[in-house]
């Protein structure tokens, strides 16, 4: 009795620890950029996908013209009784073109940069080993690749051969935001309520800014006439000065603001983990409007024309009014059925949109209808 | 159903961590320890219930080992008189196994509790936003130092001490509570749980975040504090077997 009791306690154990414990591994969710009819993406399996958007509309086999697949993996230790056993990386970043490359920084630890035309790998960095994760976007100023890495530092790479160029201190003990040039400054919002301004020069530290509650920035920061918006663990969004140690206000939402906001004619829109899009004034930080899109929105939106795009985490994606009041917010609402977290891009009326099942999708928001998808799962 | 889960136990007691962390001078390690003492102090009447309950069917061992030897090869009349033993003891043989599970839910709470607090991939922080109150005690922790003594929380311990300190007190743990005995079958079952656990949590050490691994340090050293304020050292160090009424 007692040795069948002490068995079953033992399954429980293991049954418990491993059905209930198991940490979730990390997926990505890397955005949609676009350049020459071409679409960039970081797959949910590891592999950097080039397509062209006029053979997906047209449903063309797959790679047509312009087309490309890399994958990337990342080696590891297969356990106790296995070799080594090469694994997808995790993408969250958002690919960035400039001339004839595209960059890109992958959970691992390593920049790549492939040549558009055919998806050759040009170069990686570093060669030997690893940096910090990379979750934030990479930014390109001066023939430079920027972005911040989770070991603190943020590293300007050259865009040729990938050299490196600087190295900034550790500013923090990971850094996951996308860095915002302004000018020759790059400016950063960190995890334990800091905003710096860097050379792009050189990476050197011209300013840095401290929040009094030392609570951390989540968003990646944005800077119009001179001020910064960025997102905060502390549920408010934050107006600072450039360049100064003044905040000029702070908007309170329902949770934390997690998307980078956008700004546009002296409004700041800014999507929150509470489920609601903040239409604010730049100036004062007042509340113009709020839309309640009923699930967190972890994705920046995204203005088409006089249209804003919002996607949340429950897969609806909204086309909305920015001048209209009440009922007549909604222009069009769509749904591709799965949680969207990526950034997305747009091209004319059609916005491009990738969903955590590893799709994506072509939606045309004044028609408020789905053109076409696409699998990124490829062989 | 999962709704309901985290509404009532999992938010809670994720809720409670993180403002223990921002009470505790930001230190989520010195966080894990205070809410593991609370939560087994809270457990202290289901436990010594559990305890009391093997100690009485320890107790009975040396009989019911008698009765294994006189009905050992007639399993249906050894199972009714084993109950009638255990009728005439007043003991219910489940009832050690009873607190045990009720108490399961508490710790399974109290490990996701861990490992959603210490959210180390992008997935998992936007999974704890949902999850917390917006109560400034919580947010002010954010986000959680994961560093404490020498030990990255949100990674496992490369430097096998804590294996070392998990596996060791579990064995210490397993050995206060196992009573020696004559059988050989089941003196070898128990030779192979006092190993095979100890080393399997050793083992998961070395795999899991070192911020499970400090609770399951904690949670032993205070199992073994309670074990010998009610049954003493037990059966540790004692390998003399117990004296047997040597009968036919």
């Amino acid at each position: 009795m007692k040795t069948n009791l002490t068995k079953f306690v033992v399954l429980f154990c293991l049954f418990s620890l491993f059905a209930f414990g198991c940490a979730e591994a990390p997926t990505g969710f890397s955005g949609i950029t676009r350049g020459d009819g071409i679409l960039y993406v970081g797959s949910m399996d590891g592999k950097i996908i080039a397509m062209n958007a006029s053979a997906r509309s047209q449903q063309l086999h797959f790679p047509a013209d312009g087309e490309w697949v890399y994958a990337i993996t990342t080696t590891s230790q297969g356990g106790l009784s296995c070799g080594p056993v090469s694994t997808p990386v995790a993408i969250y970043g958002t690919p960035a073109v400039d001339g004839n490359l595209v960059f890109i920084g992958t959970y691992n630890g390593k920049v790549y940069a492939f040549n558009i035309a055919n998806g050759a790998m040009r170069w990686d960095y570093p060669k030997e080993g690893y940096i910090g994760a990379i979750v934030g976007s990479p930014v390109i100023v001066n023939d430079t690749v920027c972005l911040c890495s989770s070991d603190g530092r943020v590293y300007a790479l050259d865009t040729t051969y990938g050299e490196s160029n600087w190295n900034s201190t550790v500013l923090c003990d990971k850094l996951w935001a996308t860095p915002y040039i302004e000018g020759d400054k790059l400016y950063i919002s960190t995890f334990d309520g800091h905003l710096y301004a860097l050379s792009a020069d050189d990476g050197s530290i011209t300013w840095s800014f401290a929040t009094e509650s030392k609570i951390g920035f989540v968003s990646s920061p944005v800077v119009s006439n001179g001020v910064i918006f960025v997102g905060s663990l502390d549920r408010n969004l934050h107006a600072v000065k450039v360049e100064s140690n003044e905040t000029l206000w702070k908007f309170a939402g329902g949770n934390c603001f997690w998307a980078t906001p956008l700004v546009s004619n002296n409004v700041v829109y800014a999507g929150c983990l509470d489920g609601k899009i903040y239409a604010v004034d730049a100036g004062d930080g007042t509340q113009l409007w709020s839309f309640d899109a009923g699930s967190p929105i972890v994705a920046s939106p995204l203005l088409v024309d006089d249209l804003l795009i919002i996607a949340c985490d429950s897969g609806e994606v909204y086309v909305l009014k920015t001048e209209a009041t009440g009922g007549d917010r909604i222009v069009n609402q769509l749904s591709i059925g799965t949680s969207i977290r990526a950034s997305f891009c747009a091209s004319g009326d059609v916005v491009y949109v990738r969903g955590q099942d590893n799709c994506l999708y072509a939606l045309d928001v004044k028609q408020g209808k789905e053109t076409w998808n696409f699998t990124l799962t490829t062989e | 159903m999962a709704d309901l889960w985290s509404l009532i136990i999992l938010n809670p007691m994720l809720n409670g961590l993180i403002a223990l962390t921002s009470v505790l001078d930001g230190s989520f390690g010195l966080a894990i320890i205070a809410l593991t003492i609370i939560v087994r102090l809270i457990l202290v009447p289901l436990t010594l219930k559990q305890l009391k309950a093997t100690k009485a069917l320890q107790g009975m061992q040396p009989k019911i080992q008698e009765l294994q030897k006189k009905h050992g090869k007639n399993q249906q009349k050894l199972q009714q008189e084993m109950m009638k033993l255990y009728k005439e003891a007043g003991v219910n043989p489940l009832g050690c196994l009873w607190p045990m599970l009720v108490q399961f839910p508490v710790w399974i709470a109290l490990y996701q509790s861990i490992m959603r607090a210490l959210a180390t991939t992008p997935e998992s922080l936007l999974d704890l936003f949902r999850h917390l109150y917006s109560w400034e005690v919580v947010t002010r922790a954010l986000p959680l130092d994961s560093h404490f003594l020498w030990l990255n929380l949100g990674v496992p311990d490369g430097t096998m001490i804590l294996a070392i300190i998990v596996g060791g007190s579990m064995w210490v743990q397993q050995k206060m509570v196992t009573a020696p005995t004559v059988d050989p079958r089941q003196k070898s079952m128990n030779s192979m749980m006092q190993l095979m656990m100890p080393f399997m949590f050793a083992f998961f050490t070395l795999m899991f975040p070192s911020g499970l691994a400090l609770f399951w340090a904690v949670s032993n050293v205070i199992g073994i504090v309670i074990q010998y304020l009610v049954t003493g050292w037990g059966y540790l160090g004692r390998g003399a077997l117990p004296k047997l009424p040597l009968t036919r």
